[in-house]
């Protein structure tokens, strides 16, 4: 499941750029980004909207194509890749959790959270399985449909999901954006625990300053471009940062 | 409200198109079938016209007679010619003679006769001849024939021998010339013409079939006919060629209006199929759109205005698809004349769109789009404003319990009413059974929602098995709209419910028909195929061979019994005995002669002992009842020789049944008859009894491909449902299906997902279909037990062959959507709004 670790990034990009659209209607999403993710490292992506956060995030997630530059997953060059083998690498070395609509309404939790090794075929690590469901308090909801359970509850299982694989690396879409701030901190803090505990490593999307504070690093995108760079932040700190930016 | 409507539809036109294509090709079923008979229907009357436009007078048996002609005397005679010939007014008469035989092909050795053929005495009148001397003479000179040149060109050169079988036997005339006919074709069937002379020793008989007459230049036509009419024998009448014209051409046109009827059916049950997809979308569109309804709603639209809304959609699609409909059986109209055009030339008139076609096809495509999304119209209109501020846009999971109970009791109504039609004593028994089987249908349609969920359940598991995850989630998106995965399935269970239902029937006949043939004692069967008779020189040869034991004639012949047309068929009680199965009461192997009666004479209150007046040939007869008859051996009354002898005078004889001496071998002696009979009497066909029954089931079989190819637009429409209902689902679960991508799941594993649930849908639906066609198929052939029918046969190879094509049907409805499905943009699909 996990590529044998060679170096310590878990993600890069080199001179990534992003265009939608052509001639005079095109927009430039990624503006030359260049950055590198290291492992077992809560790294946070923030910007206005519009800045190609989002872009970043799925390009670098090979949900999308960057339309020149190189990117890669744990040394794997994913811009070289067929369309088969990205969704190969998806399935083997990423996990994602969205805003909302992370669950598939007709499967319960537990098989919701087991999907991606069943689509891989694998077998389920009993053990480590059982781990997260206790740290994310999941025990008692496996049975249910999505539809039974709370936002936080719901999130929480997707957070499960992308943590069953024990990916290289998760992605996250702005995962406490639809939540109560209680469910919020909750779920956030439960992803920081899995850097800690388990060293793995997230990228989030976010606009929250408290959410972005949960991270180790925070990367500021202005007009697709990489603008500025925050170790060890707290949502003071952001908020001043944002301020500077005109926001 | 119309501007929305429109907007509505303009604006994702996909999701209608299939709905469209389905009402459109049960529209061009009706359409084509009307124009086809619409235009045959001219080009026929045209053709009738035409002959008969220079025919001023036509004299022949009246058909509104009681009289009835002896197979052995013509209605008319010599004296009746030269009176006629006589009558004030009559510029020319002409006695014509119009008779049936076989022409032998001049290479066939073997008794292999073609298409009947017309042989008709020489006039020397173009107009009575229905054509001219293209090549060589005319067949003045007695042993001369002349053929229509379609034929001549088929392999004769003057000089030729060309030997006719008739109700005489073979006999030979020399090629003088051929005939070019004023009509331009034969349609299909072969003419010769001999001298007057000549065509009457072929038909063994003095007279004439009809005399044709030109009246003078000048004279009043109704006169002369007037005049005419009081010369004539009994059973014969005089007519104007006019009013002869129109009365072909009525009754043609009563023929083709059964055409019309016969297709509207089919054409009905391919729209009612339709129907349900037109159900289906309309559901899924308002459930996709609840959030639109409910802003509507908010923003002050009544709910009375969303459903005329939604109705104004289904209107205007409506409207579409007919027009294509209309288009599409035009075209498909114009692609069969011109199919039959190159086979029996070119007998039809131009194509023209008749009233009736459009007021069909508008009015059918309507109706069924209207009515068919009322319902969903309904369910729109009693949104809430508040749905607009909901979450998600997934339908409130309605128990089943009322679909369930409306279901049961339909069924209960309907096997009720089926059984009622099929077992009880009712003038119309079809309508029971009609109404019962569609009342079934919409049963099972609303019970197999109930039924669909624990199967998915069990799916589940064996899909999960067999494909993991793309197992797994199909048998969940099955189980998921019940109602929806229902509905479609169901759309598929009735045309293969009417397949496996005719299915059932034609084994159980050919069981019954082979078991007859089985049962007979009778080493071979004697048949006429020009229908003339087999000649009494065919069944002295029989007869005298050596190795026939028994040679029994069945003969059939017309008569007239308590004011109505009516059949007889006679026998030879004393050969048959051993060579029959007779199913009479009293046993006819006991009492022997007599006349006995069908069931049908039975029900009419005629008892044994009671006194029949039968009219035929032969004159009226009274004749005393001997008993009943519970077989179909063909007509109302069963006779014994001497008594049909009486009533008809002369016996066509229709079949023969042979038995051989023991110790004959019978093939041997089978080829030894074949032999003797090709060369003298070429219309007699020898064949063995396991001939005949492989010759009957191969009817029966090619019955069931007829229907089963008419089936085939139901079966298209509903194939085209499921691929539009998954095609909706897919829509709906766009964002489901990008996630799935997005963690991983190939695209090649969403085009099995999507397949799979197809598959699953469409076995379903024929499997329900079949148990239903099956039920009903046993139903009707035990409820038949009376026409001989002794049990059911289940078509075991033909559900196979139904299981593999609806698992085929599924695999290509999955394509447009699997295709899409596994095309989704996963940035798209999982992109927050």
């Amino acid at each position: 499941m996990t590529a044998t670790p060679t170096t310590s990034l878990a993600a890069t990009m080199r001179d990534g750029y992003k265009d939608y659209g052509t001639g005079e209607m095109a927009v430039r999403a990624l503006d030359g980004v260049s950055v590198d993710i290291a492992r077992s490292e809560f790294t946070a992506i923030m910007g206005p909207s519009g800045s190609g956060k989002s872009t970043l995030l799925h390009t670098l997630a090979g949900l999308d194509r960057l339309t020149a530059g190189e990117s890669s997953i744990s040394d794997i060059v994913i811009t070289q890749l067929s369309e088969a083998q990205v969704t190969e690498v998806r399935r083997n070395n990423i996990g994602f959790v969205f805003q909302s609509f992370n669950l598939i309404p007709s499967l319960t939790a537990r098989e919701n959270i087991t999907l991606p090794i069943d689509i891989a075929g694998d077998k389920e690590d009993k053990q480590w399985f059982d781990e997260i469901i206790g740290i994310l308090g999941l025990a008692d909801r496996l049975t249910h449909l999505p539809a039974e359970l709370s936002g936080g509850q719901q999130q929480r299982v997707a957070v499960a999901r992308a943590l069953v694989s024990r990916p290289e690396i998760i992605f996250a879409d702005e995962p406490s954006g639809n939540l109560d701030s209680r469910s919020g901190a909750e779920l956030l803090g439960f992803m920081r625990r899995a850097v800690k505990e388990f060293g793995q490593t997230i990228v989030m999307v976010t606009h929250d300053p408290t959410a972005a504070s949960y991270a180790d690093r925070i990367l500021f995108l202005e007009d697709g471009k990489i603008v500025d760079e925050m170790r060890d932040p707290t949502a003071e700190k952001v908020l001043d940062r944002m301020k500077q930016m005109g926001h | 409200m119309f501007r929305l409507a429109i907007k509505s539809i303009k604006h994702s036109p996909k999701r209608l198109i299939l709905t469209a294509v389905a009402v459109a090709l049960g529209v061009s079923l009706v359409a084509a079938t009307q124009i086809f008979t619409n235009s045959l229907s001219s080009g026929f009357s045209n053709l009738f016209s035409e002959s008969y436009s220079s025919i001023d007078i036509v004299v022949e048996p009246d058909p509104n007679s009681d009289v009835l002609f002896a197979a052995d005397e013509q209605p008319l005679s010599d004296a009746d010619l030269t009176a006629v010939s006589a009558t004030e007014g009559v510029a020319d008469a002409y006695g014509v003679i119009l008779t049936q035989g076989s022409l032998v092909a001049p290479d066939a050795g073997a008794s292999q006769p073609g298409p009947p053929t017309f042989v008709q005495n020489w006039n020397g009148n173009a107009d009575i001849d229905t054509g001219a001397i293209a090549v060589g003479t005319a067949p003045t000179q007695p042993g001369d024939v002349v053929l229509d040149s379609e034929t001549f060109d088929g392999g004769y050169a003057l000089g030729d021998t060309v030997g006719i079988a008739g109700a005489d036997g073979l006999s030979e005339y020399t090629l003088v010339g051929s005939v070019e006919l004023t009509s331009g074709t034969s349609l299909g069937a072969k003419f010769a013409w001999m001298s007057t002379d000549d065509a009457q020793e072929f038909n063994g008989v003095e007279g004439y079939s009809t005399i044709d007459v030109i009246a003078d230049e000048g004279a009043d036509v109704d006169d002369v006919t007037a005049a005419i009419g009081e010369e004539l024998p009994e059973g014969t009448r005089a007519i104007t060629g006019e009013e002869k014209a129109a009365e072909s051409v009525d009754a043609l046109n009563s023929v083709l209006q059964y055409v019309d009827i016969f297709a509207i059916a089919f054409a009905l049950i391919s729209l009612f199929v339709g129907a349900y997809i037109i159900v289906n979308t309309f559901r899924i569109i308002v459930t996709q759109r609840t959030r639109e309804f409910g802003l509507l709603r908010a923003v002050g639209v009544t709910g009375q205005q969303v459903r005329r809304m939604i109705l104004l959609e289904a209107l205007v699609v409506g409207v579409i698809a007919s027009t294509i409909g209309l288009v599409m059986g035009y075209l498909l109209a114009l692609a069969i004349t011109a199919i039959a055009t190159v086979f029996v030339g070119d007998i039809f008139g131009v194509l023209t769109l008749p009233p009736d076609a459009i007021a069909w096809a508008y009015g059918l495509g309507l109706i069924v789009t209207m009515a068919s999304a009322i319902a969903p119209a309904i369910h729109a209109s009693r949104i809430s404003p508040m749905e607009a501020l909901r979450e998600s846009a997934t339908e409130s999971k309605k128990p089943l319990r009322t679909r369930n109970i409306v279901g049961a009791a339909m069924s209960v109504v309907a096997i009720g009413l089926i059984f009622l039609g099929l077992y009880g004593d009712f003038d119309r028994p079809y309508i029971y059974v009609g109404v019962g089987a569609v009342l079934l249908v919409l049963g099972i349609t609303l019970l197999a929602a109930q039924l669909l969920v624990p199967i998915a359940y069990g799916l589940r598991g064996v899909l999960t098995r067999l494909f993991k995850v793309d197992g797994k989630l199909a048998a969940n998106n099955i189980r998921r709209e019940p109602r929806r995965s229902a509905n479609t399935a169901a759309a598929l269970m009735i045309g293969v419910m009417l397949l496996a239902l005719v299915a059932t029937f034609t084994e159980s006949l050919k069981t019954v028909v082979t078991a007859q043939f089985d049962a007979t004692s009778a080493d071979y069967f004697a048949i006429d195929t020009a229908g003339t008779g087999i000649p009494d020189g065919a069944i002295e040869l029989i007869t005298n061979t050596d190795g026939v034991a028994d040679v029994a004639r069945i003969g059939v012949g017309p008569v007239q019994y308590d004011g109505a047309d009516s059949t007889i068929a006679v026998i030879d009680v004393d050969a048959s005995k051993d060579l029959m199965s007779f199913e009479t009461d009293p046993d006819i192997t006991e009492v022997g002669d007599g006349t006995y009666v069908s069931q049908s004479i039975q029900d009419q209150g005629v008892e044994v002992g009671d006194t029949v007046t039968l009219t035929g040939g032969g004159g009226t007869v009274d004749v005393e009842v001997t008993g009943y008859f519970n077989d179909e051996q063909g007509g109302e009354f069963n006779v014994d020789w001497t008594t049909g002898e009486e009533v008809l005078r002369d016996v066509v004889v229709s079949q023969l049944l042979i038995s051989t001496d023991p110790g004959t071998d019978v093939e041997a002696l089978q080829t030894t008859l074949s032999d003797e009979l090709a060369t003298d009497y070429p219309t007699v066909l020898l064949q063995s009894p396991g001939q005949l029954a492989q010759f009957a089931n191969q009817f029966i079989d090619l019955l069931l491909g007829v229907i089963s190819a008419l089936l085939g637009s139901a079966l298209v429409i509903a194939i085209l449902g499921v691929a539009n209902t998954l095609l909706l689902s897919v829509t709906e679960r766009t964002r489901e299906i990008g996630l799935l991508r997005a963690v991983g799941l190939r695209r090649r594993s969403v085009w099995r997902m999507v397949t799979l649930e197809s598959m699953v849908m469409a076995i379903f639906g024929a499997i329900l279909g079949m148990l239903l066609g099956l039920g009903l198929g046993s139903a009707l052939v035990l409820a038949l037990a009376d026409f001989g029918f002794d049990g059911v046969t289940v078509p075991w190879i033909w559900l196979g062959v139904y299981t593999v094509l609806a698992a085929i049907a599924g695999v290509l409805a999955a394509v447009w959507p699997a295709w899409r499905a596994s095309k989704l943009d996963i940035l798209k699909a999982i992109a927050t709004e």
